[in-house]
């Protein structure tokens, strides 16, 4: 495809040539070439794995490429180190922004590098300055005295932009910003990336959300298994080509020989919401079905799930187990109504990680193990422990092994064992697979359609969409908190990716319909 | 994404192949039990041998190694109830143990002294109100979220002040109250030198009772997983706050069971019995860290702690007969303060060498 | 498609006006507040309240306390505590009371070794802070023990009799006041305001604050963490010694338990002055106002002739009040 940015300055700011690398087995990056031109929003999405992290995490610094070169304005990076790579005029501005409440913004702005005049912060200068900055990015310049614990998360992200913006970044990473943003706070980021890009930066703009790639995007650079599968003007492609380049080959899934789950529904969800994060839910699950909610980071699934678990707790609808209606307002109000959850944050909502695999899988069925009430029976824990050891295969010299000394996929097989312990009639699992081995994930997956195939009804919600779709029976697409799109077995990952990408082009309310692209 | 997963901690490598030193040195340095029951030897050797080199004003013998004893029991219990808070995690620490003490006692020395109740249900009392006031702490500290170091502070003063008023600053010694000091005479068993009769009747019953429940019981399990990680606990059904709630009030139980110990050994309820010097709060935190709790929560044993309250007691018995007049005392502070920062230190040098903690 | 810098304009400013930072915060005000109305109060119930006597006394025993907070501040706000203080004000008194008694010392030599003393002993803290991975807490427990021995190894075993009056400038007495106000008190205002200065203007003040909020993400911006840390320690020991002349005041005797317990007198008044415990937020302004709030109600129950006990009573209740308004207002804070 001809360039068709002709009006603005061609100079390559970042130019990445042939880089390379691998972690152990894995080739995360297989000969990636990219270019970030001065005065360029240039958008790089891919599904999860497709490598865009480790891609930035290398510019960022914070990784060295095992082969090739970066180049930052015609000069080598050297890697390895954010200092340089910040020194370089490389900055990047991540979705939970790094910054210190107390502080005003203009301090934050210039923490660790303050103008000063004899020891002293030249006050004047500085806020003069980050007036500038700020009005220059279109925020009122007041803000500059705010502390930002008083700033809403999406203004301090903003701030963050401005904390680039002042140490003369000449490429910006924007890593998912609009993905905890209202519209109206988007419409605000937009402004302020345009003016960036007017100003003649470079800026590298990671996104799910196809659907703004044509508004705030020039070019888009679209990574799939480690390799950049193309790179276009984005007003050249729709949001179905870019899902579609995303995905690339189509694999149907391969599970026709699961039966197709009848009967009541186990679980039977209806009107459920909670205020500010998703509404209106209706939702069953039938035994031996999987259910899969897709939505992007941001859409309000997590916390469809955390409120089916009684952890933040849904403020209207109804939840029927069995046909019983239950309350869930703690976990162990839907533990008792048999639902089980796996966390999606392993590290801080799963594991035990200086106990042992027994303790942590045991951890949830205290008075289940317990004699008289009260005397925890440490023999059933242990051979309850040694028994899942032996039938999930957790790779670990036995029992007693601290959890935190496994792998990530081991680690997430105890945290699901604790959740089979004694086969929850509902299942929900927040992204299982999640920083997992590729063998972990086959045995997680097996795992799970084990319990299915018991008759319990399992709900899976996950930003990983090959998972998505080779689980489920059935796909809820979920965006801004409310269920858009319904698909059944076969869906592709390119229409779904689409619906949830926000893509409106059909009747949102069509089952498994094969949607056309729509226009943009 | 791509799995940047950092290669699993270092402690986790199966130590194969060590050479005996080596294993005692990992011992030693990870499983804190040992580090203290070395120590404890070592001192208590030592301590001989500059007895029979005549160093000593008096013999270090058996029968004073037993009678020192005494005053263990305060310590090692409050130690046994700052080891229930802190394990409970978020920064949990107990600064009012010592206050409650003082005025439980108080409580204690009105009810049998000057209402002339009778004494065993004085004695549930006292400990009962310990229990209250630790209520008091666990509700500000895990139902309205207060940090543990402040809520306690505060009751510190609460509570030490309504015990210096409760009898206008004046302690109670009436004679029911004197004659409880037969609770701390010394017992002779067989085999055993005269040892206080409260380590038997007080101090182990409570050490059995601290380690069944936090070993062998459910809601053990449930506080280590609460001071590990509340979030996880959380998703794995723990009932976090009151769990972490029953923790400052199984400390408070325990400070009244030591209200009633101090009333017996001084022969009176002294309204600052807890809270006199530096207070009884510090040692108690500090034999409780030298026991291997760790101040972030989740890690700490009652075996470790007792060893603690032993070795410094140990130690602090053969320092009075190292040194004349109080220079003993004052080097019993010195080595606490050693012991402390060096044990701490030694925590970070396992975490470095072993990924774990002693 | 190329945007041009007009488009920027159109994007409506998401900022609404709200308060910007203040030269006095929320709770100061109502410190100031609280602590006029039981001036006053005290003004109207008692006669002998609002005597220049008993102001002056007021702000000669709040001294010590806020000299000390005044450091304590900037430790707390790194997220750190100190409870060595009252041990290290032993140490520096003994040595400040044998060198005025015994090598006849006059009042500016004591007071520079009495800073300098400080500052060592606070300087052990930090470094075992910063390079020792050990919390705050713990090496302050344990430094606790060991600077009260070394006290009382200086004593040798008595307490110091006859100690002459080189501090009396500083003291309690009439000596010790300039327009009628102790000098104790002057010192430790312009100390206040300085650090307060330091803490609001200095980028090294400011990077404080950064240490106390995240010093991981501190680090990486660039703030020397390590030397932060330590700074605060070394000033605290410094506020220390100058609190150890203030409190030997007019001389006579320095008892073995001198300044046990002030280390949580002083951390009452930080906490009262809207400090928080978790670091990353509080003013030296606060600290001096919870001081005297703390001074105040010390005061007022001896005058009340109330039992002096209850003063203990209503400092843990201040402390109740002041921490549980603060944790509301996170609440609130969090919550949108």
């Amino acid at each position: 495809m001809a360039e068709t940015i002709t009006e603005q300055d061609h100079r390559a700011l970042l130019r990445l040539h042939d880089v390379q690398k691998r972690y152990g087995g894995v080739r995360a990056l297989r000969g990636v070439d990219f270019e970030v031109h001065a005065g360029e929003v240039h958008a790089l999405v891919g599904e999860n794995g497709a490598g865009k992290s480790t891609l930035i995490k290398i510019v960022s610094g914070a990784e060295v490429a095992d082969e090739g070169s970066v180049e930052v304005d015609g000069a080598p990076l050297g890697g390895g180190s954010t200092q340089a790579a910040m020194e370089a005029g490389i900055a990047t501005v991540y979705q939970e922004p790094h910054l210190f409440g107390e502080l005003t913004v203009a301090e934050n702005v210039f923490l660790g590098r303050e103008l000063l005049a004899g020891g002293r912060v030249d006050w004047a200068t500085q806020r003069g300055r980050v007036g500038e900055l700020l009005e220059q990015i279109g925020l009122d310049r007041a803000i500059g005295d705010v502390r930002v614990a008083d700033l809403p998360v999406a203004e301090q992200q903003l701030v963050s932009i401005a904390k680039a913006f002042a140490h003369s970044a000449k490429v910006l990473i924007l890593d998912e910003p609009s993905a905890i943003l209202t519209d109206r706070e988007i419409e605000v980021l937009f402004g302020v990336v345009r003016s960036l890009r007017a100003a003649g930066m470079g800026i590298i703009y990671i996104s799910h959300r196809l659907d703004e790639l044509a508004q705030i995007s020039d070019r888009v650079t679209v990574m799939r298994d480690g390799e950049v599968v193309a790179t276009r003007p984005t007003r050249s492609l729709s949001v179905r080509q870019v899902a579609e380049l995303m995905v690339g080959h189509e694999l149907r899934a391969d599970t026709a020989d699961r039966v197709v789950p009848t009967g009541d529904p186990v679980l039977d969800v209806a009107g459920l919401g909670r205020s500010g994060a998703f509404e209106a839910l209706d939702l069953q699950v039938r035994p031996a079905e999987v259910v899969a909610l897709y939505g992007l980071v941001g859409s309000g699934t997590d916390a469809i799930a955390r409120a089916l678990y009684g952890i933040e707790p849904a403020d209207s609808g109804a939840v029927r187990v069995d046909g019983r209606a239950v309350r869930l307002h703690t976990a162990r109000d839907a533990a008792a109504a048999g639902i089980a959850m796996l966390p999606g944050n392993r590290k801080q909502q799963g594991v035990f990680a200086d106990k042992s695999i027994a303790f942590n899988i045991s951890s949830a069925h205290l008075r289940y193990l317990a004699k008289f009430g009260f005397w925890f029976d440490r023999a059933r824990e242990r051979s309850l422990a040694q028994g899942f050891l032996t039938r999930i295969a957790i790779k670990a010299p036995g029992p007693d092994t601290a959890v935190g000394a496994l792998s990530g996929g081991n680690q997430q097989k105890v945290v699901l064992a604790r959740q089979l312990v004694r086969a929850p009639r509902v299942l929900v699992l927040e992204e299982p697979t999640q920083g997992v081995d590729v063998g972990a994930k086959e045995e997680i997956h097996r795992l799970v359609l084990e319990l299915a195939d018991g008759g319990s009804a399992v709900l899976v919600i996950s930003t990983d969409l090959p998972e998505v779709l080779q689980l489920a029976d059935r796909v809820l697409v979920v965006r801004r908190g409310a269920m858009v799109r319904e698909f059944g077995r076969g869906a592709s990952q390119a229409e779904v990716l689409a619906a949830a990408a926000g893509d409106n082009g059909d009747d949102p309310t069509s089952v498994a319909a094969d949607a056309e692209g729509a226009p943009t | 994404m791509t799995d940047t997963r950092v290669p699993s901690a270092p402690g986790a490598a199966p130590p194969g192949g060590e050479s005996l030193a080596q294993r005692v040195l990992r011992l030693a340095l990870t499983e804190r039990v040992v580090l203290l029951a070395v120590l404890l030897v070592v001192v208590v050797v030592w301590f001989r041998v500059l007895g029979d080199g005549g160093y000593l004003v008096a013999p270090y013998d058996v029968r004073y190694l037993g009678n020192a004893l005494e005053s263990m029991v305060p310590f090692a219990l409050l130690a046994i109830a700052e080891l229930f808070v802190i394990v409970s995690g978020r920064g949990g620490i107990d600064l009012s143990v010592g206050a409650i003490v003082s005025l439980a006692g108080m409580v204690f020395g009105l009810m049998v002294g000057e209402w002339g109740w009778p004494l065993l249900p004085s004695i549930v009392a006292c400990v009962a109100v310990g229990g209250l006031l630790g209520a008091v702490n666990g509700a500000l500290v895990a139902y309205l979220r207060f940090p543990a170091l402040i809520a306690t502070l505060a009751t510190y003063y609460a509570y030490s002040s309504l015990a210096l008023v409760s009898n206008a600053n004046a302690p109670i010694s009436t004679p029911p109250i004197v004659a409880l000091h037969s609770l701390t005479r010394n017992v002779h068993l067989p085999l055993l030198p005269p040892v206080p009769l409260h380590v038997f009747t007080i101090l182990v019953p409570c050490a059995v009772l601290a380690w069944v429940v936090l070993s062998r019981s459910t809601y053990g399990r449930s506080l280590y997983a609460v001071g590990t990680n509340d979030i996880a606990a959380g998703y794995a059904t723990q009932p976090v706050t009151r769990t972490r709630f029953t923790a400052y009030v199984v400390s408070g139980l325990l400070s009244g069971v030591v209200a009633l110990v101090t009333v017996a050994q001084f022969a009176s309820a002294r309204p600052d019995a807890g809270v006199v010097g530096n207070g009884m709060a510090l040692p108690a935190i500090t034999i409780a860290v030298l026991g291997g709790v760790a101040i972030q929560g989740g890690i700490g044993r009652v075996g470790g702690v007792v060893v603690a309250a032993l070795l410094v007691t140990w130690l602090n018995a053969g320092m009075l007969l190292a040194f004349e007049g109080s220079e003993g005392s004052q080097y019993q502070l010195l080595a606490l303060g050693l012991v402390l920062v060096l044990s701490a230190l030694l925590n970070t040098l396992a975490l470095r060498r072993y990924g774990r903690l002693a | 498609m190329t945007a041009t810098t007009g488009q920027v304009d159109q994007a409506p400013p998401v900022t609404r006006r709200r308060p910007r930072v203040r030269a006095i915060e929320g709770q100061e005000v109502a410190l100031i507040g609280v602590t006029g109305l039981l001036w006053l109060v005290l003004s109207l119930a008692t006669d002998t309240f609002l005597t220049s006597g008993n102001l002056q006394n007021i702000l000669f025993t709040v001294a010590p306390i806020a000299l000390i907070g005044i450091g304590m501040t900037a430790v707390i706000v790194t997220a750190g505590i100190d409870v060595s203080v009252g041990s290290q004000a032993a140490v520096v008194m003994v040595v400040i009371a044998l060198l005025v008694r015994d090598a006849g010392f006059a009042f500016l030599p004591a007071l520079a070794v009495a800073v300098v003393s400080g500052l060592v002993l606070g300087a052990l803290n930090g470094l075992l802070v910063a390079y020792g991975g050990i919390h705050p807490i713990i090496v302050t427990f344990g430094t606790l023990n060991i600077y009260r021995f070394v006290a009382l190894q200086i004593f040798g075993s008595e307490q110091v009799a006859g100690v002459p009056g080189a501090f009396a400038p500083i003291g309690g007495g009439a000596e010790g006041r300039v327009f009628g106000v102790p000098v104790a008190w002057w010192l430790t205002l312009v100390l206040a305001a300085g650090m307060w200065c330091y803490m609001r203007f200095w980028a090294t003040g400011r990077h404080l604050y950064a240490v106390g909020g995240d010093a991981f993400a501190a680090r990486l911006a660039g703030v020397r963490v390590r030397r932060r840390q330590i700074s605060a320690y070394v000033l605290t020991g410094a506020c220390v010694g100058l609190a150890a002349c203030v409190l030997i005041g007019s001389g006579g005797l320095v008892q073995q338990n001198v300044g046990a317990g002030l280390e949580l007198r002083v951390i009452a008044a930080v906490v009262i002055g809207g400090t928080s415990i978790i670091g990353g937020r509080g003013t030296v302004l606060g600290t001096l106002l919870g001081a005297l709030l703390v001074g105040t109600v010390t005061s007022a129950v001896t005058l009340l002739s109330w039992p002096t006990e209850l003063t203990q009573l209503f400092i843990g209740g201040f402390i109740l009040v002041a921490v549980g308004v603060d944790l509301l207002r996170e609440r609130r804070r969090s919550a949108r």
